[in-house]
């Protein structure tokens, strides 16, 4: 059985946490990355909410996979921060969504 | 109001070198009229981890296939292949060259864009930091700060856009003040939502508004 949107943005929100949590390793940025993450959690569940049980093509499937692969490849907690923005945009563009967000 | 060059100091003769490099040039080239796709793309790798270009493909299958996007992949990855410190120094020049390059194609004339200059105004001491991009036209003048990441955006830059487009007005010239951010609008706005420093009327440009950038004043 192919995989839904909302079991894919289940995984990729996930990897928006993990990444999250890396990132708040810079004690600076605490407030900007916990603030951020909130706001790309809300923009995957208002996506979930309207597609979650859409059954997802397998090209979204494979570019989602390698997305969050990469995310899990970061150790660096700047580099982390940098993706709190473009790894949610990674996942927008692979269901055809719109980048983004705002 | 007036515009100056900036002094070069050390750290911007060694940068001087980096906004000349051709790779520079050829990325703003193609990120000139890339859709926000190719945008998302170009900012993705040049901030990843990985270098294979498949799996580039795989990841951001709206891209591709697609000439300009493989050109985009191609030099976004030769940036990414850089060490951390010159791949950082690379991302913002790229965002200075497109955002010149972008400006240009809505310019009466070249000379009115220009790169890393001071604004004079009377009575009131040259900030230290030069701004990246001007628009230097008598009763439309405009001054750029350009940003690879959200990141970027500090209290500093702020004060400076703002107090300078004050202080453009105490002298009754006015200017337009805004930053380039290669990022997105909404990292941006979280950004700004942290910070006490005046921003209201400070233009914001992100990756999704980029290309109207040479059509018009944002």
């Amino acid at each position: 059985m192919s995989e839904t949107v909302g079991e894919l943005l289940d995984r990729a929100s996930s990897a928006l946490e993990a990444l999250g949590l890396l990132g708040e390793e810079i004690e600076d940025e605490w407030s900007f990355v916990t603030d951020l993450v909130a706001a790309q959690r809300e923009r995957f569940g208002a996506i979930a909410q309207q597609r979650g049980p859409e059954s997802a093509v397998p090209s979204a499937v494979a570019a989602i996979e390698r997305a969050v692969a990469e995310t899990q490849s970061i150790a660096d907690p700047h580099r982390a921060i940098d993706w709190l923005s473009t790894f949610p945009d990674l996942v927008a563009l692979a269901l055809d969504e719109p980048a983004g967000g705002a | 109001m007036r515009f100056q060059d900036a002094a070069p100091d050390a750290r911007a003769i060694v940068y001087a070198g980096i906004q000349a490099d051709p790779l520079v040039g050829r990325l703003a080239e193609l990120l000139d009229g890339a859709s926000t796709a190719q945008l998302v793309l170009a900012r993705a790798v040049m901030n990843g981890e990985t270098t294979d270009p498949d799996t580039w493909r795989s990841m951001v299958p709206a891209c591709f296939p697609d000439d300009r996007s493989e050109a985009i992949l191609t030099a976004s990855l030769q940036v990414a292949e850089r060490g951390e410190q010159v791949r950082s120094q690379f991302r913002g020049a790229i965002v200075e060259a497109l955002t010149e390059r972008l400006l240009r194609r809505r310019a009466t004339a070249a000379n009115v864009i220009r790169r890393e200059r001071r604004i004079l105004f009377d009575g009131v001491r040259a900030e230290i930091h030069p701004y990246d991009v001007t628009v230097e036209l008598p009763d439309a003048a405009e001054a750029y700060d350009c940003k690879w990441g959200a990141r970027g955006i500090n209290a500093d830059v702020l004060h400076q856009l703002d107090d300078a487009r004050l202080h453009a007005a105490g002298e009754d010239d006015r200017l337009l003040v805004g930053l380039i951010v290669f990022d997105t609008r909404l990292a941006c706005l979280v950004r700004l939502e942290q910070m006490t420093a005046p921003h209201e009327a400070t233009r914001l440009v992100t990756i999704e508004s980029l290309a109207g950038l040479a059509r018009g004043r944002p």
